[in-house]
């Protein structure tokens, strides 16, 4: 699909339009032109000689008008232009695809469920007007708790845009164990970020007590961190021209709002990514494999409907990919609990139905179907991924 | 080596002809292509906008030119007096300068719909893999503000475009048309919905629509319900008749009503009373509205949605460890997705329990003396912290990194 293709068409569409226009304005100033001709004739100063007939005057008017032809002149631009205003139309359906609804199905879908979510993605995104908008028209009940815990974080984050890092020292210091956990050393990069903030400012005294109340309890584990931050007191006020400069750049501020973002939601529970953009991101991505499906079944509406499983695979990004799905390469069944994936010894993996199969009773030696090797159902050990 | 599969009881034969027409793109720049393809609407419906601005346009002028022609003529066939030809010219003059102001008028209309119109095309060429967050994140709001909109939560909708900046991005004026019809018909007034009707004339009889018929339908029926019985013969006969030869058993049916009271018991008469046909009305009038207005019926939402969670919907998500990464781990999404089909896959595609990462060549999955499975990244890590000690996460399990037997997935 070329966009400039279809730019130029519509380009000529407009064009098409504006002559269009601008030939309708030339008629009606040509029309009011006879018109105003008549009038004047007809206004003019009565000379006794040659009295005025007003009515052929305005016969003379008509044949006028009638040569014009106006209507019929307006009927052929239009004409014209009706003809690109149809084009154009045609090359969208062709460059695009016409009808992306035809891989829906008609099932249930509460509009209930869904506007949940939608409320839930507003918060995540810190839309809090938007969702108590959203709330006032659809009637929809408000999920006070995780709007409480959105609102913290945002108050964190906002914080943290203008500098202030209170908020955010005050919630790391409060679920230290739970952090604790996840090993990311928050806490140390809040007071690190604070402590170059309070030294960019010229306050000597204040950084060095500053670093003796809050970074000397890390000592143990990031020493030469401090000892780095230590020596910057030496440039108190006029940090831009130490060695260690980069400690100012604004990307340690973003980045730390990103890990903090990411620890809150990890600590409540809650996903980083808003679930909803997941869903319509991978909708979009297998949405084209899904339509041609769907469009190659057209005949077969029932099956469509029916389908417990989709017949062809949907390719998503890796970043779709949420859970480990093995397939036998033998019989291209799933694995399940039913039917788990073996180990043989010689390291190829099969389902354990194929491996059934292949042994056909259970003391028989078979042979790997990638290599030579041969073994028994009793040496294949089942896998967990 | 590639062995044959052996048939699986579950494909079809259309099954297999589908999987070999259909490939995925893999490069995200296909991706980007593919996913571009999707946007019809997008361009159709301010197109759709325009051209019916312009018909409408034009029609003014038609109507408008003709009666100053005829005007003309009829004053050249009448003896006007010197007054009364000057007061007629006159009137006909300021017609035409009438005419002349709307023209202009709707010229700038027109010139604002095809500026959105290139704006669509504009912000389409914008997508690049560089920006495509960013552009992603819009398109989620635009596909947000189509869903308010059809289910007429039209502060909301409002709000989002503008706080987004994405008012050329966004029908709502469009909806906005369509809400005045959708209002009148829940207030139980046919008139908007008729209007409409007659302003697409052409355009419905080509679709072949009944939806004009069954607003004079139910107009028919309100006579009939008010027990007005003789206007209610009199409007069949003006406005029914003409639809008899193309939906006579259906124009029967109603015509029936005369005979009962709208109290009456009887099915298939009570079900014609019922106030829920006010409701279908407004079902029938936006799927009619959409469809001219090149835009898909249900919402961009629900379709996308729907794909979404069919391509991700694996047995392992219902699971109660299911990651929460995964948006069916969540429990409204779970119900959405309980009608939908399941994904299938053709490989094996396995993550790194730890890592979250994928178990490929380049990090291929180690097993355990358990049987649980790791990538490489994740136990070579795990082995350099811990002297070459393993410990499964799951199940406690220790041994030595040594003790780890590759495994080869194809």
């Amino acid at each position: 699909m070329e966009l400039n293709t279809i730019k130029d068409a519509f380009d000529r569409v407009a064009k098409k339009q504006k002559l269009s226009t601008s030939r309708s304005q030339e008629l009606i100033d040509q029309v009011g032109r006879e018109l105003e001709q008549a009038l004047t004739k007809i206004q003019a100063v009565p000379d006794p000689t040659i009295p005025i007939d007003q009515n052929s005057i305005i016969m003379e008017l008509r044949t006028k008008l009638n040569a014009i032809n106006p209507q019929s002149q307006l009927e052929t631009t239009q004409k014209e232009l009706n003809i690109s205003l149809s084009k154009y139309p045609r090359l969208l359906e062709k460059s695009f695809v016409p009808d992306i609804s035809k891989a829906y199905r008609n099932v249930d879908f509460d509009f209930h469920t869904v506007n949940q979510i939608i409320l839930n993605h507003f918060y995540r995104q810190g839309l809090f007007d938007l969702g108590d908008c959203f709330i006032n028209e659809s009637n929809e009940p408000e999920p006070t708790t995780l709007k409480t815990q959105f609102l913290e974080m945002y108050q964190i984050l906002d914080a943290m845009k203008s500098r202030n890092l209170d908020p955010a020292l005050h919630w790391v210091s409060a679920n230290r164990e739970k952090l604790k956990q996840n090993d990311l050393n928050l806490e140390m990069k809040l007071h690190r970020l604070q402590f170059v903030e309070i030294l960019q400012k010229g306050n000597r005294a204040e950084a060095l007590n500053y670093a003796r109340t809050y970074l000397a309890p890390f000592a143990s584990i990031h020493m030469d961190e401090i000892q780095k931050l230590m020596a910057c007191l030496l440039w108190a006020g006029r940090l831009e021209s130490s060695p260690y400069a980069e400690l100012m750049a604004p990307s340690h501020w973003e980045k730390i709002a990103v890990e903090l973002a990411w620890q809150f939601c990890n600590l409540l529970g809650q996903s980083y990514e808003s679930p909803l953009s997941v869903a319509i991101a991978a909708g979009v991505e297998g949405l084209p494999t899904l339509l041609k499906l769907a469009n190659v079944m057209a005949g077969k509406r029932q099956e469509w409907l029916m389908m417990k499983q989709l017949p062809v695979p949907v390719d998503l990004g890796r970043e779709f990919q949420f859970h480990s799905v093995f397939v036998c390469p033998v019989s291209r069944d799933q694995g399940s609990e039913e039917n788990p994936p073996m180990l043989m010894p010689c390291g190829h993996v099969l389902c354990k139905q194929s491996i059934m199969k292949l042994s056909k009773s259970s003391t028989r030696t078979f042979k790997c179907p990638y290599c030579p090797h041969e073994a028994t159902v009793a040496v294949c050990r089942q896998l967990h991924f | 080596m590639e062995m044959d599969s052996l048939p699986n009881g579950n494909s079809t034969a259309g099954g297999a002809t589908a999987a070999a027409l259909v490939s995925a793109p893999s490069s995200k720049l296909t991706q980007l292509a593919e996913s571009l393809k999707l946007e019809h609407q997008f361009l159709r419906t301010p197109f759709e906008h325009y051209k019916k601005s312009i018909r409408a346009n034009h029609r003014i002028v038609e109507k408008e030119m003709s009666a100053v022609i005829s005007g003309v003529a009829e004053a050249a066939d009448s003896n006007f007096s010197r007054e009364e030809a000057v007061q007629h010219l006159n009137s006909l003059v300021s017609r035409l300068q009438g005419l002349k102001r709307k023209l202009e008028e709707g010229s700038r209309t027109e010139h604002l719909q095809a500026q959105r119109c290139r704006a669509r095309l504009d912000h389409l060429e914008s997508a690049d893999v560089e920006n495509l967050s960013e552009w992603n994140n819009t398109r989620m709001k635009r596909i947000l503000v189509d869903y308010m909109l059809r289910m007429s939560y039209y502060d909301t909708a409002m709000e989002l475009a503008e706080s987004s900046n994405i008012q050329d991005l966004v029908d709502i004026d469009v909806f906005l048309d369509a809400k005045k019809v959708v209002d009148a018909l829940q207030n139980k007034e046919v008139a908007p919905a008729l209007a409409w009707c007659a302003d697409n004339k052409s355009r419905l009889k080509k679709s072949k629509s009944k939806f004009e018929f069954q607003l004079r339908l139910q107009e028919f029926i309100e006579y009939v319900r008010a027990e007005n019985n003789m206007r209610a013969i009199a409007y069949a006969r003006k406005y029914l008749a003409p639809w008899g030869a193309t939906h006579m058993k259906e124009l029967q049916r109603v015509m029936a009503t005369l005979a009962f009271k709208s109290t009456t018991e009887c099915t298939t008469y009570k079900v014609l009373f019922e106030a829920k046909q006010w409701d279908y009305l407004v079902d029938q009038f936006k799927q009619e509205f959409f469809k001219l207005h090149g835009m898909t019926v249900e919402p961009l939402l629900t379709i996308y949605l729907q794909a979404g969670l069919s391509a991700l919907k694996t047995p392992f998500c219902y699971e109660d460890d299911c990651t929460k990464e995964d948006p069916l781990s969540q429990e409204s999404f779970r119900k959405l997705a309980m009608p939908l089909p399941f994904s299938k896959q053709h490989h094996s595609k396995l993550v790194c329990y730890i890592t979250k990462e994928l178990m490929d060549t380049e990090n291929p999955p180690l097993v355990l003396p358990n049987g649980y499975v790791y990538s490489t990244k994740a136990l070579e890590e795990m082995a350099k912290k811990n002297n070459g000690k393993i410990t499964c996460p799951r199940t406690g399990f220790v041994c030595n990194y040594s003790e780890l037997v590759k495994a080869y997935i194809s």
